[in-house]
């Protein structure tokens, strides 16, 4: 059970292996996609979606449990600050690092996100237990959607190609708002006494396959990258995702009824 | 590589100057009078809205009217000039029209339940305050503290704006433009997010007693800018 300001919520799979499924499978997904695509071709991008969705998957799981202690303002406050910190390490480590971008991109997200977390329990006097770990997650999750999706828009991580069709071009906001939506949404949309952590990482990817589908129409325009093959693999993955979310709700409701059609006009009377 | 330590001597000012972009955002978001859901209800004092949203909307049109000044000229007072007075109409605007809704549509008056009497127009306020609510509305100090914040919002967030901009670089000017914008907006919506922690996401403008907590948002801003400034102004000057 996790209402909002309960105190620590129930996990049924444990936090660390959430945490390694979002770096791992984050940073395969966007290696995978910059090798493969130069070996096998440009319709090898959509493991860059993948990538980010499971960096969503680490961010909704992380936000989920610092937002149980009650952050004393909405949810998507957290999501935004994720996406903001995010969006200044990827630029940065993929300005600096080469080949090695996304993981520099990663460290410094941590390291931005563990002195945030510092700050707030010792300046703001926040006093969430798990505050410093969790911001450090959230970051780098944020950073790891950024990659990913940018990675799926334009094929690569070399930062001249991300700076003039990511960047430059303006999609950076429609990875800003889809991915920080997955992030912040799931928790903000199933948060209450009867909050099953199943369901939340489902809505998680849900949202994490329409950003993938979002990143594919973006793809589309771009020479390096395919979008057939992401918009595909994004709408059957929205499909599993969503009846998966249906099913986890029906599941935990008491019941589920139908209203049915509103009363005519000469019902009423 | 690049040169870390050459990059950051020479741009030694820049670093400064968007730190103090930084904190003057975090300080700015104290001024804005946010009601969060409550206010949505008329439940609470101010804008219907969260810390976040409201921060970012005056600060990203601060942006847009400081980018648009800064097509025509590189005077650095004209276009946070500009940032300042194109955040202040974001945020009136946003509170006329609240104030409208509220009046007009929930049919409440606007009135403070932090405050006795509004220190602008000395109106008494407790006895327009329904029963258990926290005030709703939009009472004149609020009204004045929104614009105070919206200025110093626009003010910080084009001062974060024109150093990304002037920082030295061999980048073409659509790219310089795309990423001191990326930059602009993550440095802003950390500073908007740490002081909405400080104030636990309601406040009521300068007049609220949570008001006085703002020191404890403005350090973790300083220091968390500070830290993004050093990344920001690395990468681009290392273009």
């Amino acid at each position: 059970m996790s209402a909002g300001g309960s105190g620590a919520a129930a996990e049924a799979i444990p936090q660390n292996n959430i945490m390694a499924f979002g770096v791992l499978g984050g940073l395969i997904g966007v290696y995978g996609a910059y090798f493969l695509v130069g070996m096998v071709g440009q319709y090898m991008s959509f493991i860059g979606a993948l990538g980010a969705i499971c960096g969503m998957v680490w961010g909704a799981a992380a936000v989920r449990r610092v937002a149980s202690y009650g952050l004393g303002t909405g949810v998507p406050s957290i999501g935004m600050l994720a996406l903001g910190m995010g969006v200044i390490a990827a630029t940065f480590g993929l300005a600096v690092g080469g080949v090695a971008g996304p993981v520099v991109a990663l460290v410094v997200a941590a390291i931005i996100g563990l002195m945030i977390g510092v700050l707030a329990n010792k300046i703001l006097k926040m006093g969430i237990p798990i505050m410093e770990v969790s911001m450090t997650e959230i970051a780098t999750a944020g950073t790891i959607t950024i990659l990913g999706l940018s990675v799926a828009m334009t094929g690569t991580f070399d930062f001249p190609v991300v700076l003039s069709q990511v960047i430059s071009t303006g999609y950076i906001a429609v990875i800003f708002i889809a991915g920080g939506l997955a992030i912040l949404h799931p928790f903000n949309a199933c948060l209450g006494p009867d909050e099953k952590q199943d369901r939340t990482l489902m809505c998680a990817v849900e949202k994490g396959s329409i950003a993938m589908i979002v990143a594919g129409i973006v793809a589309t325009t771009n020479p390096n990258a395919s979008g057939a093959l992401t918009i595909l693999i994004g709408i059957a993955l929205w499909y599993v995702a969503f009846s998966g979310f249906y099913d986890r709700t029906k599941r935990d409701a008491y019941d589920v009824v139908g209203a049915g059609m509103l009363p005519s006009k000469e019902e009423l009377e | 590589m690049i040169d870390v330590a050459g990059i950051l001597m020479q741009n030694i000012l820049y670093v400064i100057l968007i730190t103090l972009g930084g904190v003057l955002i975090s300080w700015s978001v104290h001024f804005v009078p946010v009601g969060g859901a409550p206010a949505a209800m008329a439940q609470a004092t101010g804008i219907g809205t969260g810390t976040v949203q409201l921060a970012a909307g005056a600060g990203l049109t601060g942006l847009v009217t400081a980018g648009a000044m800064m097509q025509i000229t590189n005077n650095a007072a004209l276009v946070i000039a500009s940032g300042a007075v194109g955040a202040m109409i974001m945020m009136s605007v946003t509170m006329i029209v609240g104030t409208w809704v509220y009046a007009y549509g929930v049919g409440c008056p606007p009135a403070s339940a932090k405050v006795k009497y509004d220190p602008i127009t000395k109106d008494r306020q407790d006895l327009y305050v329904s029963q258990g609510t926290e005030g709703h509305g939009l009472p004149t100090v609020s009204y004045v503290s929104g614009v105070i914040g919206g200025a110093l919002g626009g003010v910080g967030g084009s001062l974060v704006y024109y150093a990304l901009m002037s920082i030295e670089n061999g980048l073409p000017l659509a790219d310089l433009v795309g990423i001191a914008s990326v930059f602009a907006v993550g440095i802003f919506f950390v500073n908007a997010v740490i002081p909405s922690y400080n104030i636990g996401g309601t406040i009521e403008g300068f007049h609220d007693p949570k008001f006085k907590r703002f020191p404890k948002a403005v350090l973790a801003s300083l220091i968390a800018t500070f830290f993004c400034a050093l990344i920001s102004v690395l990468s681009i000057g290392g273009l």
